[in-house]
Formats: C-alpha cells, structure tokens, sequence
C-alpha cells in the first residue's frame, strides 16, 4: 500500500524536476562531467551518459540521504568499518554522509539507478490508458488482436485402416451418397474419429494441425455449399461441404480489454521512459572526459 | 497457526485487498464463462496443454541462465519463437525455440518458495537486496561466474526445499519473520495472475486459455513430493503457499480449502502431483504428517484436492518399472535410473523404488478404499514437459534442446560438446482434456472429473468409454461417441455395481498425430484387488504389436504398417463383480528413435577408438559439436555390439565403460497415450 504512494510523491518530484530542469535548460542546465575510457564506444559513451544523468537527479531529490535501503546500507557499512562503535544508527549514517561514502558505494549507486529508471517509467493516473484510447489501440493494432477467420463445415470420412484395400471404392461409393444428400446432415456416414464431428466450426491452422495441409487447404478455399473429396490425409480420406465463413476479425474492447491493457500499457512506459530520458538528455550539459 | 502467520497476517490482508480488487475481478468474475467459446460441443473435444513450466521465476531455471519470462511462455504457446540460453556477453542468446503447433491451454508452475527470494535479491528497493545470500546470488548471476561457484549458490539456497518439514524455512535474507520475502512473494504472485489474465483468450475464438498457477516444491532429504497447485480462475490466495508456508501436503490442502474452495469467491483449485518415481517410494506412502496412517478425513482431501497426476515429463515417467508388479515389457519406457532429485541431477545411478510409481498407487489406492471409504489415489492422468526453459509443449524428440531443472541448464559458453542434457531425461509429454470448449470452466471441470490423458509427446488422440451394455461393433457406429456417451462412463469415471452378470465392456478409439507415427496398437491395463493382493493384467485391444514397423538408426526413417487410427471394443474375460478393479488405456506408435539417437543420427562420431575415462576427463575440451563421448557411450543405446557380451548380474566387477551398457536408455521408442483410468465399484 504504501510503495505507490511513495512513487507517486518521488515520481512526481522527479517529474517536476525534470520540467523544471528542461524550462531552465535555455539558461543553465545542470552540468556534469562523464568519465569514460580511453577506448569506449559511442554505446558505450551514451550509456555513461544516461547513468550519470539518472544518479544525478536521484542525488538532486537528495534520495542518496532519505533512502531507506541507502540509510541502512550506510549503517550497516560504518558498523563494519566500527565494530566497537556505541554510537547510534542515526551518528552513523550522519558520519558516513560526512565521509560522502554515498557518492561511491557500489550498492547505493545501484539503488540510486534503480529508483530513478523506475521512476522513468512510472504511469501517473493522468496517463492511465482510458476506454477510448484503449479502443483506439485495440483499432489501430488489430493485427495483434486479430482471431483468425472460421470456416463451418460438414465432415464424413473414410478410414484407410478400416477400409484398407477397399478405401477408394467405398470412397467413390460415399461421394455418390453425399451427392444425393441435399441439404441433409451427413450425421450417421462415415466412420468415427476421435473429436470428429458431422459438423463443426475451425480455423485452417486448426484443421492443418490435426488433419493436414490438403484438408486444410480445402475448407480454407471456402466454396459454400458443395461436397469435395476425397481429401487425403494420413488417416484415410475425407468429405467437407463449407456451410459458411466467418472472416478474421478484431474483438471487441470489452471482451479483449486485460489483453489491450497489458499491450498499451508496455507501449506507454516504453514511449514514457524515452520521453523522459529524452527530456533529461537535452537539459543536460555534458562534458565526456576519456581516461588516459 | 503455521509460523509464518503471527508475523504476516497484516500482509495477508493487504493482499487480499489487492487481489480481490483487481481489474479483472471486477470485470469478468468467473460466472458465465462455461460456453461462451463460438465452437462448443455438448460431446466434448480435445484440447492440448502443459501445466508444467517454468520460466525465470524459478530459482534453479533462473541461476541456470532462463532469462525468459512469464509473458515470453505464453508467446511460445502461441507458437512465437523465444530466445534461449547460453547467452553471449551482450546479451544476445545464441539458441532460439518455437513449438510446432500452438497449446490450447497452460498453467505455468515456478516454484513459488523462491519468489520472493529472486525479487529482493533483483530490486534493489528491497530490504534484504544486499543481504550476503542476494550479494552471492548476484555474482553468480554474472556473466563470468564459474560453474562451480553457480551451482555452490544455488545448492545453498535449493537445499532448503530438501529440509524436513519441520525444518523448512525461508533463507535468511527474508528478514525478521520473513517479512521481506512474503511481501515480494506476494508481489510476484499478483503479477503472475494478472499475466496468466492478459494471455487468456477472452474472446468467442477462446485460441488460449491460461491457469494461475505455481509448483509447492517439497522434497524432503530430496525426496521429490513436489505438486503444481492450479487455480480455475483470477480467485487465488493471497499467498502462493509453498514449502516454507505449509511443509505437509494436507496443510497445503488445508489452506487451499479453506482460502479458496470454501471462501465462497467463486475461487477453485487442485493440485497436481508429479514425479512421484523420484520420491524413494515415499509418495504414496500411508503415512500423515503426524507419522499415523491415513484417516477417512484425510483420504476424502487427498482425493478431493488431487483428481490428477503427471504421469510423465522431462524427469521421466511414473507409470511403472519393468518387473514391479506384473511382467509389462512396456514399463521399461523412460524409466529412468534414478531414485531421487539428487541423484538425477548428480547422475549417480539409483535403483528407483517401485513404490514411488502410479501402478502401486493404484493397486494401494483400492486397498485403502476398502477399509476407508475413499481412494486416494484415484488419480486420473496428465502428462507435462516441466520445461524449464519456458517453453512450453516443446516436446519434439527432433529438436530437444535440453529443458534444465534437474537437467543440464546449458547456461555457459562454450556449450558443452554432444547432447543438450542429460541423456536419461527427454522432453516431456503434453495434457490432453476432452472438454466442451477451450475455456477456463470447461477444461478445468475437465480435469476435475479426470476427463483427461497423457501423452509422452506426439498429440496422439484417444477416447475411452466404459459401460455394460456396448455392442460388438460400437466401432463401426458413425455415433460411437454420442452412443457410448449415452450408455457409459469416459475415461476418468466410475462404473457402479451392475445387477446383472455381465462384464464391463470398453470401447477405445485412438487417432495418430498427423505429424508423428502411425498407431501400432491400443492396450488396456486392467489392475483389480483380490482380497488384499492387488494383481495386474495387460489385454490387447486393437493394433498388432508385430507389425514390423521399424526403424533406421542411422537416419531415423520409419517404415512398416500405416495405421492412422485403431478402435476395439474389449470385455473384460476375467471379471470378478466382487472385485475393486480400474482399467485404462495405452495407445503405443510404431517405433521411432528417442531424442538421443535423432542427434546421434545427425552427428559425426567414430566409436574405433573410444575410450570412457578420456571422455569423462577431457570432454570440456572438444568442441560443441563433436558428439563422440555422448553417442559413443553405451548408456545411450546405440553400442548393441559392445553391450551385447556384457552381463550385468554383477556391475561391480565391470569396467566402467561396460557398467554404462547396464543402464542404456532405449534408442528406439514407442511414442505413447495413457488415458486416464475408470474405476470399477463392487457392492458394499
């Protein structure tokens, strides 16, 4: 409960300050001089850069001083360096701040990074995606919500193990049959499959995955109200008729919503993150100093 | 009061706060979920799943180099390529995966005693992040940590799963009262819901659907008890209660009771034991926490709680053991050498206990029926990968890449040379559930009334009724399901006493996986109580098991009889209507070579001059892909003519290489469906 809240405040405040700090950034930005080697790479130069922005505004917002885990951190530290110390948790830390132990602890400069790339893709409430622009991301992404078109279709088939030597002749049989049956359902023809149905409703890559490519790729041709076959798989041979079809679609926001959300929301922390550091870099006036 | 509660009950509370407010309750809440999909079927169809996976939330996948999350294992679900480990020093992994096919359904499973752990060590906003334990993790989190100082770390912090329970405790960085990893335990419990909400399929096309889920991962004296715990819907406990929390399966059982089934928040949940063949025996054993044997209350949980089991996975199957019970030459069928989680992940070769496998609960299951009331071990079946890679469903024997946990985690560079892992484990089998659509209620009423089977990989589709009056050729009836639905029981039911004389009759009917073998035959396993011995029979059904199908070593290529599918009507000869019986099913292919002889067949190795000790010695040396030490190894099947003079009555006066002949794995296969039983009730 309280974590949120705690963000809400921190990021706020680095918020500000980074709108405070770009407004200025015409006049003076803050300065800071960025150590690199001598051989580092552009990645490698923009990387330190970025870091070095980061642990400055944690510094700015004084979070090296008011941090919890930094506070103990620091403690636990001194009563290392001090074992016989007497002196109280809060001597200690004020001691270690003396000594700037925070500027160059390996643990608070992790802390510090942490804190403020959090804080970089924070989502305030105001940005918060609303129904509408929920539906709008479910709009314009459709292609990673679309479900793939459905095909309902009457099936009959004829086993190669059953019929063995007899299969293509009962086949020819059976699609005389079929002919004759009109409108009829063909429940009642053919031989059982486990999860077989007279009738039933698939996508192509449904029905590749379970009776192959050629099957697949007849229904998928969608030609509405005829009986075609046989169709070979490796189970024997098989009769479709293609009742109807239904195309590809988008569903609806409200049935897809946790979906959309989770999607849009990665995107507005990507886009925040960028915004901000964005924001950050141009403030900044930076001076790359390579190590000899 | 568990120890843990007095100083967390503040955190339960805040969590059920959050969790019961969240988004997806008050949108969707779990009624009218139960036919919704736009393709339902009354009679049912089949939908195909692994409840068995892990991803970087479990410490051992973690520390063995699974960078991939929750989200990516629902992604390759849907058939998108994720990356895999080893990973290069920038990051970049130098293997990917996709599977074949999309899933249907998953529940993923980390195991949820380190949950907190992985997340104070990784925050560094969390008290208890530079902990000794977190700083030591990190290290061997780096891209330069050594094997050895990897594994030292791990086993430090996995040992503690392999406490008694009455030592069973969270690592100390937890803080006081364990309050650093509850909080963060909690943390990643509320994501990994709302993950499992944002991949379900809430739309009519119903493409996945996804379980909230964890593994309680106990292992006393590494004795593997482990058990996912797999909830209907977005109504979870608060607490992803493992190990540390509730030490013993009936408190376990306890907490989900009462939290969940009997809150009355529309929350459902059971628990799926798995592994039970490396337990030494104990799984199944009539012992309660307490030490007393089993009461009629604790029956009734057990069976409540746990209607599944997993048959099968990556760390072998749990059916039977070649000799234990009755003569079945099929039990030999991954059964691997090992009695344990250690030994397995040590490779130290332990004769496995044939009490820690499902024909003994079966067969002690209807014994304590009949002094209790209650079977508890009424298990139906499932089978699953528990890759951890997150990769779920990756089953392809063509294209194992190793799954880590137990096994090889492949995480350092160079690879190792020859197989991906270890050659005793495999990739794994799928859940299949006959269920009238691919939605939450449906496939999770699915496995509550064991309306399910396994697979040990190929989506071998079989249906299995029971019922008295079936005809003689219910085989050639176009309706056979609806007319054997009618009249029967499907697999996982239970057939009363009938008044009359008659035998029960069973029809099956199996399809091949159009991408794998044909069908060699169906069996039936009939296991029934006589007096107090419980005896088992195998019966063939359909099929012939001398076909001549074959197969190449060399190249892998099949040949031989084509069936694509097979049915059989069977009445069981010998039924005794006094008799507790169960039956089931086991639909075999036609041979086909084990992931071991697929890489030996696409490797180059010379066996003339191989030499074991050189291997053992100097195999870190080759190069990745020299497979020399692995496919020239008599445990991997392929040195007939060397093992053929070897006897193994006595290993011990072997030479080492010949002692590797004693536990080959088999090099050829027979791809298999295990439907779940159904029960036969006498008279009271």
């Amino acid at each position: 409960m309280l974590r949120p809240l705690v963000h809400f405040f921190l990021i706020g405040g680095l918020l500000f300050g980074s709108k405070a700090v770009y407004e200025r950034s015409r006049i003076e930005g803050p300065s800071i001089t960025v150590r690199v080697a001598a051989d580092a790479t552009d990645a490698d130069v923009e990387a330190a850069v970025r870091e070095s922005i980061l642990l400055n505004e944690a510094r700015r917002y004084h979070w090296d001083r008011t941090d919890p885990i930094v506070y103990t951190h620091l403690i636990r530290n001194m009563r290392f360096i001090e074992p016989d110390t007497e002196d109280d948790d809060l001597a200690l830390f004020q001691r270690a701040v003396g000594m700037n132990m925070q500027a160059h602890d390996p643990v608070v400069r992790a802390r510090l990074l942490y804190r403020a790339r959090e804080a970089l893709a924070f989502v305030p409430e105001d940005r918060m995606p609303s129904s509408a622009e929920l539906e709008e991301h479910r709009r314009t992404h459709g292609d990673r919500f679309e479900r793939e078109g459905r095909v309902r279709f009457q099936h009959v088939f004829l086993s190669r193990s059953r019929h063995g030597a007899a299969l293509a002749a009962d086949a020819r049989e059976m699609r005389e049959r079929l002919a004759a049956l009109g409108d009829s359902s063909p429940a009642g023809l053919g031989d059982p499959l486990p999860g077989l149905r007279p009738e039933q409703l698939a996508t192509p890559s449904e029905l590749q995955d379970t009776y192959g490519v050629e099957l697949a790729g007849v229904v998928e041709e969608a030609v509405v109200g005829a009986w075609r076959g046989p169709i070979s798989s490796v189970y024997g041979l098989h009769f479709v008729k293609v009742i109807d079809t239904e195309p590809a679609y988008v569903p609806p926001l409200d049935v897809i919503r946790t979906e959309v959300r989770a999607d849009r929301l990665r995107a507005i922390r990507k886009k925040l993150r960028q915004e901000r550091m964005a924001s950050l870099r141009e403030a900044y006036r930076i001076e790359i100093e390579r190590a000899p | 009061m568990p120890r843990f509660l007095s100083s967390a009950l503040w955190l339960i509370t805040l969590a059920m706060t959050v969790v019961g407010c969240s988004d997806a309750e008050s949108r969707s809440g779990t009624a009218g979920d139960f036919g919704r999909c736009a393709d339902f079927d009354p009679l049912r169809q089949v939908f195909w799943g692994d409840t068995h996976i892990h991803t970087d939330l479990s410490l051992d996948a973690n520390m063995q180099g699974t960078r991939t999350t929750q989200d990516d294992a629902y992604a390759f679900a849907r058939g998108e390529p994720i990356p895999v480990q080893p990973y290069n020093e920038d990051g970049s992994a130098t293997r990917m995966a996709t599977i074949d096919r999309p899933l249907d359904f998953l529940m993923l499973s980390d195991h949820a005693e380190f949950f907190g752990t992985l997340k104070v060590c990784n925050d560094p906003s969390s008290l208890g992040y530079d902990a000794r334990q977190c700083v030591d993790y990190r290290a061997a989190q780096q891209f330069d940590a050594s094997p050895q100082e990897v594994a030292g770390i791990f086993v430090g912090l996995n040992a503690l799963t392999a406490a008694e329970p009455q030592g069973a405790r969270y690592p100390e960085l937890c803080g006081p009262a364990d309050e650093y990893c509850l909080e963060a335990g909690m943390d990643v419990w509320r994501q990994v819901v709302s993950d499992a909400e944002a991949a379900y399929d809430r739309s009519d096309a119903c493409e996945l659907t996804t379980f909230p889920g964890y593994e309680w991962s106990g292992g006393p004296r590494v004795k593997n008890l482990h058990r996912n715990v797999m909830f209907k819907n977005e109504k979870v406990t608060a607490l992803p209660y493992n190990y540390f929390d509730e030490p013993y399966a009936e408190g376990l059982w306890a907490r989900l009771r009462e939290e969940c089934v009997d809150a009355g928040t529309g929350c459902d949940v059971l628990t799926i034991p798995h592994n039970s063949n490396l337990s030494e025996g104990t799984y199944f054993e009539n012992k309660m926490a307490n030490g007393e044997p089993f009461t009629s209350e604790y029956v009734e949980a057990r069976n409540a709680m746990e209607p599944v089991i997993e048959i099968y996975q990556h760390k072998g199957a749990s059916e039977c053991l070649p000799g234990a019970v009755t003569a079945d030459e099929l039990c030999g069928f991954e059964a691997i050498p090992f009695s344990n989680l250690a030994t397995t992940n040590l490779e130290i070769i332990t004769p496995p206990d044939p009490k820690g496998f499902l024909r003994h609960a079966y067969g002690e299951g209807m014994r304590l029926e009949a002094s209790l009331g209650t079977n508890p071990f009424q298990y139906g079946i499932t089978a699953a990968t528990d890759t951890h890679i997150s990769a779920p469903g990756f089953v392809a024997e063509d294209d194992f890449k190793g799954h880590g946990g137990a096994g090889q985690p492949n995480r350092f560079l160079p690879p190792p040379p020859g197989f991906p892992d270890i050659e005793y484990l495999s990739p794994g089998g799928l859940t299949a559930v006959w269920a009238e659509e691919n939605a939450r209620d449906a496939i999770f009423s699915a496995i509550r009334r064991k309306e399910t089977f396994g697979t040990s990989g190929p989506r071998i589709t079989v249906r299995m009724f029971g019922g008295w009056d079936y005809p003689s050729d219910l085989c050639n009836a176009p309706d056979l399901v609806a007319q054997a639905d009618a009249a029967g029981v499907p697999m996982g039911g239970t057939l009363g006493p009938q008044p009359a004389s008659a035998a029960p009759v069973f029809v099956v009917l199996a399809m091949q996986d159009s991408t794998s073998a044909p069908l060699q035959r169906i069996q039936i396993i009939k296991g029934w109580l006589d007096g107090d011995d419980y005896q088992v029979t195998v019966y063939p059904v359909a099929g012939n098991a001398n076909n001549g199908a074959t197969v190449d070593l060399a190249t892998c290529a099949r040949q031989g009889e084509d069936s694509g599918d097979l049915c059989g009507v069977w009445q069981d000869p010998d039924f005794d209507p006094g008799q507790r019986a169960y039956y089931y099913a086991r639909v075999l292919e036609n041979p086909s070579c084990r992931w071991t002889t697929w890489q030996c067949s696409a490797a180059e190795y010379d066996c003339t001059d191989w030499d074991y000790a050189g291997c053992v010695a100097q195999k870190d040396n080759f190069p990745p892909s020299d497979y020399t030490c692995d496919c020239c190894d008599p445990a991997a099947g392929l040195r007939q003519g060397f093992c053929a003079e070897v006897d193994c009555t006595d290993p011990d006066s072997l030479l080492e290489a010949e002692q590797r002949c004693c536990h080959q794995v088999e090099p050829v296969i027979q791809e298999r469906a295990w439907t779940s039983p159904i029960w036969y009730q006498p008279p009271s």
